[in-house]
């Protein structure tokens, strides 16, 4: 359980602004694809674009409080791919 | 065998061999200071047995277990880094429930030092109150072993004695290696001294030889801690 905890307060952080520059990105871009498509798209590249700049750049040394809770580098990527692919497929599927 | 054992560490960064074939050993009970001037490779050693940073050579094993990666340390080994490493945008109380078990978690929540952040995130922090809270939680892992990068660093002298305090109670069942430029702080409370130089490692037994390896001014004899 405490592993999911892990994983949620890593992912959590990158919500909000993959989200938003997808709504943003899908809105200007209305004429070419569809709202939710759009969306989709953006976030599922978005997000690990986001987690490269959040962590790898800006704060690097948070890895180390995963890391002591056994989870590594790989898995957090992995977390983030699979999760945010899963999320971009729900919003071009409603 | 029990106890943590680390052996042939080698690591070069570009040009300069920065661990030539260290050996260290740890057992719980024990609590090492890990002494050398900038840039000796404490921190680099530390990472290394850790496992987030990669070296060009090294052997570790706990309990006669060896150890090649990250996560199958997660009740092995826990790691102070020496920069703040808490998440900002998460709140304390759950920060606490992640990190640690439900014992170890209502004990940290309990201490005097954390109960009135316990509902703030760790952004609300200052940089001292933040290294308190990674250090209890640190302390208060289910790990055996603990290496702790410079836990007295922004620490008033008042967290500084409760962190030596803190440390020495849990070295009953757990080993620490700790490395501080605080080394009066360190030496009041360890177990064994080494000394990094020149990629190598060397046990401390008096005081002097502190001085005599280049670590310590000479005017430093005046200063001699309790443990040597």
């Amino acid at each position: 359980m405490r592993t999911v905890y892990g994983l949620w307060f890593f992912y959590k952080k990158l919500i909000i602004p993959s989200l938003v520059v997808s709504i943003a990105l899908s809105y200007l871009m209305t004429a070419a694809s569809n709202f939710l498509i759009g969306i989709g798209i953006s976030y599922i590249f978005l997000t690990p674009t986001f987690h490269y700049l959040t962590y790898e750049l800006k704060n690097p040394n948070e890895y180390y409080f995963y890391y002591n809770i056994g989870l590594s580098k790989f898995i957090l990527w992995t977390n983030t791919l699979v999760i945010s692919t899963m999320i971009g497929l729900l919003f071009m599927l409603i | 065998m029990s106890g943590l054992h680390v052996d042939s560490i080698r690591k070069r960064f570009g040009d300069k061999q920065i661990l030539n074939d260290i050996f260290i050993s740890c057992k719980p009970g024990q609590i090492i200071a890990l002494l050398g001037r900038n840039g000796s490779g404490k921190s680099t050693l530390l990472k290394i047995i850790f496992g987030s940073l990669s070296a060009d050579n090294k052997f570790i094993k706990v309990d006669d277990r060896k150890i090649d990666s990250l996560y199958q340390k997660r009740k092995l080994i826990r790691y102070l880094a020496q920069d703040n490493f808490l998440p900002n945008h998460v709140k304390i109380k759950n920060i606490i429930q992640c990190f640690c078990d439900k014992k170890n978690a209502a004990l940290v929540m309990e201490n005097n030092l954390i109960v009135p952040s316990l509902q703030k995130k760790v952004n609300q922090l200052s940089g001292g109150e933040k290294r308190i809270l990674e250090i209890l939680l640190v302390v208060h892992s289910d790990a055996k072993y603990v290496l702790l990068d410079e836990p007295f660093n922004g620490s008033s002298p008042l967290h500084v004695e409760i962190i030596k305090s803190l440390i020495k109670e849990h070295s009953k069942d757990k080993g620490f290696i700790i490395t501080d430029h605080d080394y009066e702080n360190v030496l009041d409370i360890s177990s064994t001294v080494i000394l990094m130089d020149n990629g190598n490692t060397r046990v401390i037994k008096e005081f002097s030889e502190l001085i005599e390896f280049g670590y310590l001014p000479a005017r430093s004899e005046r200063i001699q801690p309790p443990n040597l």
